[in-house]
């Protein structure tokens, strides 16, 4: 299908291309671990000091500081490991939705037309809108986000879920399975389940940036987490009343660390999917 | 894959541009000698109904300039009273009846006369809408002649304050729902544009009788913080008040200038155990942590406000004690000094707070001296204050978890938690709406739920006594009330503005500045001056 990515060619070229991956994907993976725990072992009430505040970039400060004299990195390191958690709720939550949606759809044909008109309903807001909506209406704060993100990005796994069930209930083996007098729900369980458990668990994983980059719109536009508390939308759209005093450092280095997050989560589930899925096993 | 990140890439470049584009802005625009352009408002906000008194324009905790309309009375620089529409005024010798005298050579901007009539329905009207000026006291406004005569129910010797607090609209033709938009008044200025959201321009009333203002056309911008420091360095604005946190910039063509105000920000802490008891909006009362004298005491003594003020406010404040500011005439001197944490520790521990477990925080009876302090999300600095508080808080053992929220998120809090408020009157009246037990937990009065008959009954009798006499007595109701800690006052807050170097808007002039208060006060004295001069 496509070309090789960059992350696979050259240095341990020596490796062979399931090692590679296997690599790739351990490196990652634990690069992420780190921030992620590293972040949440950093207390939320980030200390303050006035005497240092608004300095740019420095040794001390690989970030800077901000308008509180809070240090930059730390605060966006906080604020990262807060997006991942977020993040991490709201795919794991969403993957349930859409498994328990892909097997509803599978039992009779009504089911399955409720089911698609829901993809269609939820499909046809725009997501930004709805998380809005839903975090608004959950009391706003941690748990309003996750719910808003979580209930929001179910449709596409959903989606690619009820084919693949859809699918593998007209296969022979469960045709014959059911012929044998197994109920439908042992099928769904021992037959069908293992089958697309690998599409859940890449799917979860593709749904991990989508989710962290829209916890962060939703919170830079307010919906979201106090401004006091360290998450990268917030941080982000407070270093917009400080972009105009010339400090650029607010929303580089933030932004450029959400950047870097989203594609290693990227990384680690493009490689999952090169592992996981058959059809792709020749790349 | 491909595309996505060429999309991202795109989406970054055009981010970039747009916001080098808004950084670096585009044209200067010019505009005559005598227009002047600004961006100040009440509040840095739009008013909601627009600039009808009735609904509260020109009132903020006292009142402001409302430049379109004439108010009885006016205060001075120095916060003595000035007749504006009034000629002459007398108060009965209880203070329930106060007849004021009013000029008879005033026309509203359509041409018709301003008598007492249309005074007396202003009053009225405002009462009864109760959206600005707190006219509780009132009874009746009558006119009478050329007088009015305003019937109260109760001694009230501060009304006269109120005379300032409300702007005379015309009783022929006032409709609450649109008046705001085309205001009829008979201030130095007229309204002659409103884009809501944007701007609203006004021009030079030629009617008017007091003294003429230099510029003949104002357009007051509302914008952003951001926006409005934008502006400042793009030159396209003569005046902008910013916010604290822009005022160590530099600008140029354009100078700093900042006023003391009496706008003070403190933190309510309420006073009553939390026993189950509910306010008249079902709201919980008490807290089991603030409810202890002892942590209030602590809080006070303990916290450092001159540090607070420099982080937090820049330094563009001064500390405050008692929520009173020195220029009021009612002020008192503090009994205790701050930034004294073993002292603060002591305390605690005389009333049996204690940190048994090791976690730095004080407990009592198992239950750790531990709440929640709300703020509005949209102050910056109400933020810094409410962070940096939970920071020296923790120093002697008490936590605070910083909330921040809009006031929709708040409100269910204010009688449980505490809250960082924003108060500041020249009218001691606001001494009642702060400590009186009989507007205790309603609305935001009393929010600490003082109940203290000593003070309500200093309140009663400063009511009743000559304005002047009063203020002794209204410092005593504020002594008692402060000496039982309800809130951690931390100190006012300058009002800072960048100022082209071509206006002079006359800086030893300035009115007092209340809470909500705006710069347009002494408007008449404010001129273009030559730069080369400068």
């Amino acid at each position: 299908m496509s070309e090789m990515p960059w992350y696979n060619k050259g240095l341990f070229s020596s490796l062979n291309l399931r090692q590679k991956t296997l690599l790739t994907i351990a490196l990652t993976a634990l690069l992420l671990l780190v921030i992620f725990i590293s972040g949440t072992l950093i207390n939320a009430n980030l200390p303050t000091d006035f005497s240092i505040k608004m300095q740019g970039p420095s040794f001390e400060h690989i970030f800077g500081t901000d308008w509180m004299g809070r240090d930059m990195f730390i605060r966006t390191l906080k604020g990262l490991s807060l997006s991942i958690m977020i993040g991490l709720g709201a795919s794991i939550l969403s993957s349930i939705i859409a498994t328990l949606l892909a097997f509803l759809a599978s039992v009779n044909k009504y089911t399955d037309t409720l089911v698609s008109w829901l993809i269609d309903l939820f499909a046809s807001i725009p997501h930004i809108l709805l998380i809005m909506m839903i975090s608004l209406g959950l009391g706003k704060g941690a748990f309003g986000v996750t719910m808003a993100v979580a209930f929001s990005h179910w449709v596409n796994l959903t989606r690619v879920l009820r084919a693949e069930v859809l699918q593998i209930k007209t296969s022979e083996f469960v045709q014959l399975s059911s012929k044998f007098g197994r109920s439908k729900l042992w099928i769904a369980k021992e037959h069908i389940l293992p089958l697309i458990l690998s599409q859940i668990f890449v799917g979860t994983l593709l749904v991990f940036p989508h989710a962290i980059m829209h916890e962060s719109s939703v919170t830079f536009l307010g919906f979201g987490l106090s401004p006091h508390e360290p998450a990268i939308g917030i941080i982000l759209s407070e270093s917009m009343s400080y972009l105009a005093m010339g400090a650029w450092w607010l929303a580089f280095f933030p932004g450029v660390a959400l950047l870097i997050v989203v594609l290693l989560f990227d990384i680690i589930g493009d490689n999952l999917k090169r592992l996981f899925d058959p059809s792709e096993a020749n790349n | 894959m491909e595309t996505k990140y060429i999309i991202a890439a795109v989406v970054a470049v055009v981010a970039i541009i747009g916001i080098g584009a808004f950084a670096l802005g585009g044209g200067h625009t010019e505009h005559a000698e005598n227009e002047l352009v600004a961006c100040v408002a009440a509040h840095g906000e739009e008013p909601e109904f627009g600039f009808d008194p009735m609904h509260g324009w020109g009132y903020h905790d006292s009142g402001t300039e409302p430049l379109i309309q004439s108010t009885i009375l006016k205060r001075d620089k120095d916060n003595n009273f000035v007749n504006d529409l009034a000629t002459d005024y007398s108060i009965s010798d209880d203070f329930t009846e106060y007849t004021v005298t009013i000029r008879d050579d005033v026309k509203f901007t359509d041409g018709s006369k301003l008598t007492a009539n249309d005074v007396a329905f202003s009053y009225n009207k405002a009462k009864e809408l109760g959206e600005g000026a707190d006219l509780s006291s009132l009874k009746e406004a009558k006119a009478d002649g050329n007088k009015v005569v305003f019937t109260l129910n109760k001694s009230d010797s501060t009304f006269i304050n109120k005379l300032t607090d409300v702007g005379i609209v015309p009783e022929a033709g006032y409709n609450e729902d649109s008046y705001g938009q085309n205001p009829i008044g008979s201030g130095p200025y007229k309204l002659a544009q409103w884009d809501k959201g944007q701007q609203f321009i006004l021009e030079k009333n030629p009617d008017y009788y007091g003294p003429e203002p230099y510029f003949e056309k104002i357009t007051n911008l509302f914008l952003d913080p951001d926006a409005a420091f934008a502006a400042v360095k793009n030159g396209d604005v003569d005046i902008a008040e910013v916010q604290v946190a822009y005022a160590n910039e530099k600008v140029d063509g354009y100078h700093m200038e900042y006023f003391d105000s009496i706008d003070v920000r403190g933190i309510s802490l309420p006073t009553q155990m939390d026993e189950g008891k509910l306010s008249e909006d079902n709201l919980t009362i008490g807290n089991n942590v603030t409810g202890d004298p002892a942590i209030r005491e602590a809080l006070n003594i303990g916290i450092d406000r001159e540090a607070l003020l420099e982080g937090a406010l820049n330094g563009y404040g001064n500390v405050s004690y008692n929520g009173v500011a020195d220029q009021l005439a009612w002020s008192f001197d503090s009994t205790f000094e701050d930034g004294q944490v073993d002292q603060a520790k002591e305390v605690l521990k005389a009333a049996g707070w204690e940190d048994t477990n090791g976690d730095g925080i004080v407990e009592k009876d198992g239950k750790p001296a531990a709440f929640d302090v709300y703020y509005n999300a949209q102050a910056s600095e109400r933020q810094a204050i409410a962070v940096a508080v939970a920071e020296q808080a923790k120093e002697i053992g008490i936590e605070i978890t910083p909330v921040g929220g809009s006031w929709d998120d708040i409100g269910p809090n204010i009688y449980s938690q505490g809250v960082v408020w924003g108060f500041g009157s020249a009218d001691p009246m606001e001494i009642e709406h702060q400590y009186d037990s009989r507007v205790a937990n309603v609305g935001y009065d009393n929010a600490e739920g003082l109940i203290d008959p000593t003070v309500d009954s200093l309140i009663d009798s400063a009511k009743s006594q000559e304005l002047e006499s009063s203020y002794a007595t209204w410092s005593q109701a504020a002594q008692q009330a402060t000496s039982q800690y309800p809130y951690l006052w931390i100190g006012t807050m300058d009002y800072t503005y960048f100022v082209s170097d071509s206006l002079d808007i006359s800086n030893s002039t300035h009115l007092i500045y209340p809470h909500g208060g705006d710069i347009w006060g002494n408007i008449y004295d404010w001129k273009r001056v030559n730069t080369t001069d400068s």
